[in-house]
């Protein structure tokens, strides 16, 4: 993309970044960074991508050892934490003729930073993905006749914003499909900004450790309500079991087609978890009887499913789109699929077996999301930090 | 904690970023004597987590002490850093 001089190294704004890493044209990612920060959290490409730590001090401390680690078969992307450590590697690898770029704004700049691709484009509507690929979290905007409704928005809602501009629509329903715990969710703020009601199952409005709640207004959501948005309906499907107040949104195009946003229900890879609300042993049966028992009532091979999370670039359709017909995530994940051929009995064991860390901030996003902690931009910021573990699979990246 | 030990020379980082602390402090420890201390005065908060990850693994460096300290409003980070060899 940019025009490369010799020996002199580029600084890459993330959106371009982001591009060559769908495109898989990022073979080397060097994060400069101390090891503890990195092993924190860090750039995930697709497989194709070699992930590198060297922190900045070693090639102070160490030039030439250091530098005989980096591969010099392929061009080098340093990462720093904001910008001028990375920049000061590159110029090191540039002068050993390695083709070497930085991240303009470091991680700091990928941490926040925003992709916003339509999904379907139809007579009837639009459907567009809003994501942050940094945690690998996914908010959804439907669009039809004038009207949207957005579905598990994001903290920066200044996305949002911008899509219902382009879009020239107005936002009549903001739908979290729960409280979330892995990230601050963008809904209550939108409902003040828009005056929009705001849907939450009413299970979910009680934070689950602390038995307190919830301090905003919200619209209770029961099982099989309905509503419109444009030319499509929309149907609760009460999907207890990731939290007790999960729903999932069934779209039905006037076509017929389906659209299934099942937030931290089925993902692309794996499926979400029962243990966040602190009670995994009586909540997995009963994530058994939505995921298995309930839902395949309501959908067929070819609705799609929309995720809240991905965990890997790689689950997406090769263009940075994350959703797959249900027939073919059934047969591409691996876990979901796994787990449908045990009985009840045989998923709970499983599950109380391969339960992923527990991570302590969750709690405290959960206040924040039930509007009983407001936390300032740089709490905010730092609660966010990371990778989301919300799915199960992850107890297999520990 | 600095009345431990005395401060053989200082260094004045402040308003600089990362890496800029450190390729300075590397520079003033090389100059001074062994067991000599240089205090390092940072506003860069980075140079917390990444003076104590260098001081490891560094051939001849010792962070014998971290400070935190309030000043005009300003947070200054102050690494104390021990020439061992």
């Amino acid at each position: 993309m940019s025009v490369q001089q010799p020996a002199t190294v580029v600084a890459r704004p993330v959106e371009e970044v982001y591009a060559d890493l769908l495109a898989n044209k990022v073979p080397v990612i060097l994060d400069v960074r101390n090891a503890d920060d990195f092993a924190r959290w860090h750039i995930e490409g697709r497989q194709g991508t070699r992930v590198i730590n060297i922190p900045y001090f070693e090639f102070i401390e160490d030039e030439e050892g250091s530098l005989a680690k980096v591969p010099t078969d392929a061009p080098v992307l340093v990462v720093c934490a904001k910008e001028g450590s990375s920049q000061f590697v590159a110029e090191l690898l540039a002068e050993r003729g390695i083709q070497a770029s930085y991240l303009a704004g470091g991680i700091n700049a990928w941490g926040n930073f925003y992709d916003v691709r339509p999904v379907l484009d139809a007579a009837y509507g639009r459907i567009l993905q809003i994501s942050r690929p940094a945690r690998g979290d996914l908010a959804w905007l439907v669009v039809s006749d004038g009207e949207a409704a957005v579905i598990d928005p994001l903290r920066h809602i200044e996305h949002v914003n911008a899509v219902l501009e382009e879009e020239n629509a107005t936002l009549v329903h903001i739908f979290d499909t729960h409280v979330h715990a892995d990230h601050i969710s963008g809904g209550p703020a939108l409902a003040r900004e828009h005056r929009a009601p705001y849907y939450i199952h009413p299970y979910d409005a009680i934070h689950p450790l602390d038995m307190l709640p919830a301090k905003y207004e919200y619209v209770p959501l029961a099982d099989n309500d309905t509503f419109t948005v444009g030319r499509f309906t929309v149907r609760v499907i009460w999907y207890p079991g990731h939290t007790l107040g999960q729903v999932n949104y069934l779209f039905t195009a006037p076509t017929g087609e389906t659209f299934l946003f099942t937030g931290d229900g089925i993902f692309l890879q794996s499926f979400g978890r029962p243990d966040l609300g602190g009670r995994g042993e009586e909540w997995a049966p009963i994530l058994y009887e939505s995921m298995f028992e309930k839902l395949p009532r309501y959908i067929t091979d070819e609705t799609w499913i929309l995720p809240a999370h991905f965990a890997s670039l790689d689950e997406d359709d090769g263009q940075g789109r994350f959703y797959a017909p249900y027939g073919k995530v059934y047969e591409t994940n691996t876990t979901l699929k796994e787990a449908s051929q045990m009985s009840r009995d045989e998923f709970v064991a499983w599950i109380l077996d391969n339960l992923p860390v527990f991570p302590e901030q969750y709690i405290e996003i959960k206040r924040v999301n039930i509007g009983i902690s407001t936390p300032d931009e740089e709490t905010a910021s730092e609660l966010e930090l990371g990778k989301n573990i919300c799915a199960l699979a992850d107890a297999y990246d520990e | 904690m600095s009345e431990t030990f005395d401060v053989t020379q200082e260094l004045d980082v402040r308003g600089l970023n990362c890496p800029m602390p450190l390729v300075k402090s590397r520079k003033a420890v090389n100059a001074l004597p062994v067991g000599g201390v240089l205090k390092v005065v940072a506003t860069d908060r980075g140079s917390v987590k990444d003076f104590q990850a260098w001081a490891k693994t560094a051939k001849n460096i010792e962070l014998v002490a971290q400070e935190e300290t309030e000043q005009d409003g300003q947070t200054l980070y102050i690494h104390y850093l021990k020439r061992t060899s």
